[in-house]
């Protein structure tokens, strides 16, 4: 038996005791993984190593923190209820067209900032209200957004495991809008439809506007939508006329978005939101903490060589498996790990069998539905605490979405060389 | 007098022990601040600095040596870059054995040993690489520097979420906002790698080069390895030199540098300037993703059982084998290749040419190991 | 672009002591130990170590 499954079972198997035995959080369990696996391959504990690791995300941490400090901003200030107010009262009649409006809105941020992240934080907390007061459960209205935020970190013009893949075997990062609309629609309008359609044929108005906050919105007006507004503007600007806008980045224009909101609508005090924001924020970085030195000791000691090589060697058939399961289990690590990682070799093996780009954009968008996979399950877990629940039940709604993605990406990764035209 | 609350003493004890890991650290990532000396061989006439073709550099991380090996022969200029990516040894282990081996007899030499100085400084996370790596040399051993793709972020940062290449518009992925060899031509007025591109590409300009040599490594699994990679203009000169190079029993192929592909030395100096530019790859399995355990012993002899079992799957092109692909067998193939190219150069009927001495050949260093031609320090 | 490097650095600065803050109200020490671990690499960067 090589050394690398050894540490590969040691790292797991620590990890799982601690997190489902003893009920250490996810971050201290991976932590002491990461520590078992290190001392079983012999490096002692690799302090340098173990955060090494971390530096991955400290942009990530910033995207993160950042992001909650705009929520908790427009929350506190009525901009968020001001605008479920809104979209209900002008889009109740057609329910199945207002849910795909919604879930549109989950994933332009999305598309935009290439983070599932940041599109479950922004448009998913202003979107879930909406989806909660027209009587979708919480746990499917989770479900919903953290499908669309990850439809929407898929789908271009920014999908950044599709850029890792891409500049992993020199192909420049154009033509892949195609397959990655003809791929993220279907999959986002199938998710809201059959997980919320059937809760929302009948909608009472009158019902819905008591719960309603119809005043907040009439007393500040268009002021009131000033921070929103501007996070739309400044993030499409910024990729829109790249030379002529400044590149500020997302974690920037998510504070700025959020200072603004402190002065647009109610009074709040900023610096008590922002000690909630980062309150409830904590444990998530914690996590990417632990997440980051799990990847780095699985580096060091091959156990991800291990990983990746026993996927190659088990031919084509079974390639496809492990692209439908590993490279999206991996995404439990971390979705652009998954995309590095496996998603370059992948493509390297897969070059021959159709068109690249297309290719390419399937295996991305295969890597981004990690971003569901516990325990980081990145959007899950945002998604989950939005709607005030843990994300065990919000991600048992995932599943059925899930599989009919994986299941449409194999069938376009099979006759990818038909699909060469949406390249051009 | 008040009773301090427990949270208070177990916070106060954490940020303790937070200030001791980050001491730690602090001291373990900073050893790699300091440069490695090199030892300039008698071909060396001078040593400038890249801050005197962009003044712009001048006191930071981005200025590095240029070594100048005049044979005070009129004839060509030619410019060899190692270090464009520290994770990539080869490049400036060879870079540095012409500093200090190589004699021209016509022409100029330029070398630029760490052409991304600032990536030199840090590795990469996640990579798990080692920080330092040592060759034996007969006075003892030479410690190298084993640095990161990228430029460090502490000298930029934060990145863009998508880097647009300057002159092109071209997209990729934020993290390459930092790789100096996306961001040539080069600006100087841009980001602080651009900055040193464009340091490049002014002494390309300035000093007429003729030929330029990239140094680099790939992945095993790369489908670009063993190659020359070449600008359009380059492609007769890169042919000529492989064929030289196969004679002495190297596998090497030749690539058009793609003309879609943005950012790139081979693509850009080609374009920007009149020189010849090339690039070369070896394969390193200590960058490879399929690799095993990582440590400076995979980087200096490159025997890895996970790319031999991929091999005997057919998932790696290149022949790898239980010797591995040692370093020296690496920057064997960076110098020869060099010296076919100036020797190709000189074959195509060129008025001006350049002629490198003193260097030992492809099968002295698979022999002898490349430590051999290596100063043994001081 | 230098000043925007400031800008971050001063992000960070702030969500350093938004974290700290935290950890000194919270009771929970696991929480703390959480909070502990990322300020490491935030106070590193605000250094300009790594």
């Amino acid at each position: 038996m090589d050394i690398e499954l050894l540490v590969l079972l040691a790292m797991l198997g620590v990890f799982l005791i601690g997190n489902l035995l003893l009920k250490l959080p996810v971050s201290i369990s991976m932590i002491l993984g990461a520590v078992a696996g290190a001392l079983v391959a012999g490096e002692g504990i690799p302090i340098r190593h173990l955060f090494e690791g971390c530096f991955t995300y400290v942009d990530t941490i910033l995207i993160i923190s950042t992001a909650m400090l705009f929520m908790t901003a427009i929350q506190r200030s009525g901009a968020l209820e001001a605008l479920n107010a809104l979209i209900v009262t002008k889009f109740y009649k057609v329910p199945a067209l207002m849910l795909i409006l919604l879930m549109f809105i989950v994933m332009f941020p999305g598309m935009i900032t290439g983070s599932s992240t940041a599109a479950v934080l922004s448009a998913g907390a202003i979107v879930a209200p909406i989806l909660l007061k027209i009587g979708i459960p919480k746990e499917r209205a989770g479900a919903i957004l953290a499908v669309g935020a990850i439809m929407g970190m898929a789908a271009p013009p920014v999908n950044i495991p599709a850029m890792l893949i891409a500049g992993g075997v020199d192909m420049p990062y154009i033509g892949f809008e195609g397959p990655l609309f003809l791929i993220t629609i279907p999959c986002a309008i199938f998710t809201v439809l059959f997980l919320g359609l059937k809760y929302c044929k009948n909608l009472d108005i009158e019902e819905l506007k008591k719960d309603l906050d119809m005043e907040v919105g009439k007393k500040y007006g268009f002021k009131l939508y000033i921070p929103i507004v501007l996070l739309v503007v400044l993030l499409v600007l910024t990729r829109a006329v790249p030379k002529l806008m400044p590149q500020l980045g997302t974690p920037l224009i998510f504070l700025l978005c959020a200072v603004v909101a402190v002065f647009t609508g109610r009074r709040f005090n900023a610096w008590e939101g922002g000690l909630e924001a980062m309150d409830t924020t904590i444990p998530v970085l914690a996590k990417l903490m632990g997440v980051g030195m799990f990847i780095q000791i699985l580096t060091l000691t091959g156990a991800r060589g291990y990983i990746v090589v026993s996927c190659l060697g088990w031919g084509l058939v079974a390639l496809y498996i492990a692209i439908c399961t590993i490279m999206p289990g991996f995404g439990a690590v971390s979705s652009y790990g998954a995309a590095s990682v496996m998603g370059v070799p992948f493509l390297l093996v897969l070059l021959d069998t159709g068109d690249q780009i297309t290719i390419a954009a399937l295996l991305s968008f295969i890597c981004c539905l990690g971003d569901l996979m516990p325990p980081t399950a990145l959007a899950g877990n945002y998604a989950a605490q939005i709607v005030g629940l843990k994300y065990k039940p919000v991600l048992k709604h995932c599943v059925i979405p899930f599989l009919v993605c994986i299941a449409l990406a194999v069938i376009y990764l099979l006759n990818s060389k038909y699909m060469g035209f949406l390249t051009r | 007098m008040k009773k301090i609350p427990k949270r208070i003493w177990t916070a106060a004890a954490l940020c303790l022990l937070a200030a001791a890991v980050c001491v730690y650290l602090g001291i373990t990532f900073s050893s790699m601040w300091k440069d490695q000396p090199i030892y300039p061989g008698p071909g060396v006439t001078a040593v400038e600095m890249l801050s005197d073709y962009n003044p712009g550099l001048k006191g930071t991380h981005g200025d590095t040596e240029v070594y100048v090996l005049d044979s005070g022969k009129p004839g060509a200029a030619v410019l060899v870059l190692g270090g464009t990516h520290p994770n990539e040894p080869s490049g400036v282990v060879a870079a540095v054995a012409l500093i200090e081996n190589c004699q021209p007899k016509t022409g100029v030499l330029y070398v630029i040993p760490r052409a991304n100085h600032s990536a030199f400084t840090c590795t990469d996370p996640q990579e798990g690489a080692p920080m330092f790596f040592t060759i034996e040399t007969p006075g003892g051993d030479r410690t190298f520097r084993f640095g990161s793709r990228a430029t460090n972020p502490i000298d930029q940062w934060p990145d863009s979420d998508v880097y647009v290449h300057r002159t092109s518009g071209q997209t990729l992925s934020g993290s390459e906002t930092r790789n100096l060899n996306r961001a040539y031509p080069g600006s100087n007025s841009g980001t602080f790698t651009e900055r040193i591109t464009y340091g490049i590409t002014e002494l390309v300009k300035q000093r007429d080069v003729k030929i330029t040599v990239d140094l680099h490594e790939a992945s095993p699994e790369y489908t670009t390895v063993n190659a020359i990679v070449a600008h359009q203009d380059a492609i007769e000169l890169a042919s000529w030199a492989s064929m030289d190079m196969q004679m002495e029993g190297m596998n090497i192929s030749i690539e058009a540098s793609p003309t879609n592909l943005h950012g790139l030395s081979h693509r850009e100096l080609g374009d920007f300037t009149d020189t010849l530019a090339t690039l070369m790859e070896t394969a390193n399995p200590s960058q490879g993703r399929l690799r095993g355990r990582t440590n400076a012993d995979l980087v200096v002899k490159g025997v890895d059982k996970y790319y031999v079992r991929a091999r005997k799957a057919g998932s790696v092109t290149v022949e790898f084998t239980e010797a591995g692909i040692p370093l020296d067998e690496r920057v064997a193939r960076h110098i020869c290749g060099i010296e076919q190219l100036c020797n190709a150069y000189n074959e195509l009927g060129n008025q001006e040419t350049i002629e490198l001495g003193g260097l030992p050949s492809y099968q002295e260093i698979l022999t002898n190991g490349i430590g051999r031609y290596l100063s043994p320090g001081k | 672009m230098l000043f925007l490097k400031y800008v971050y650095l001063a992000i960070v600065a702030l969500l350093l002591v938004l974290i700290l803050t935290n950890m000194f109200k919270k009771d929970k020490f696991l929480y703390q130990l959480d909070a502990a671990l990322v300020i490491i690499p935030l106070i590193l960067r605000l250094l300009l170590i790594k």
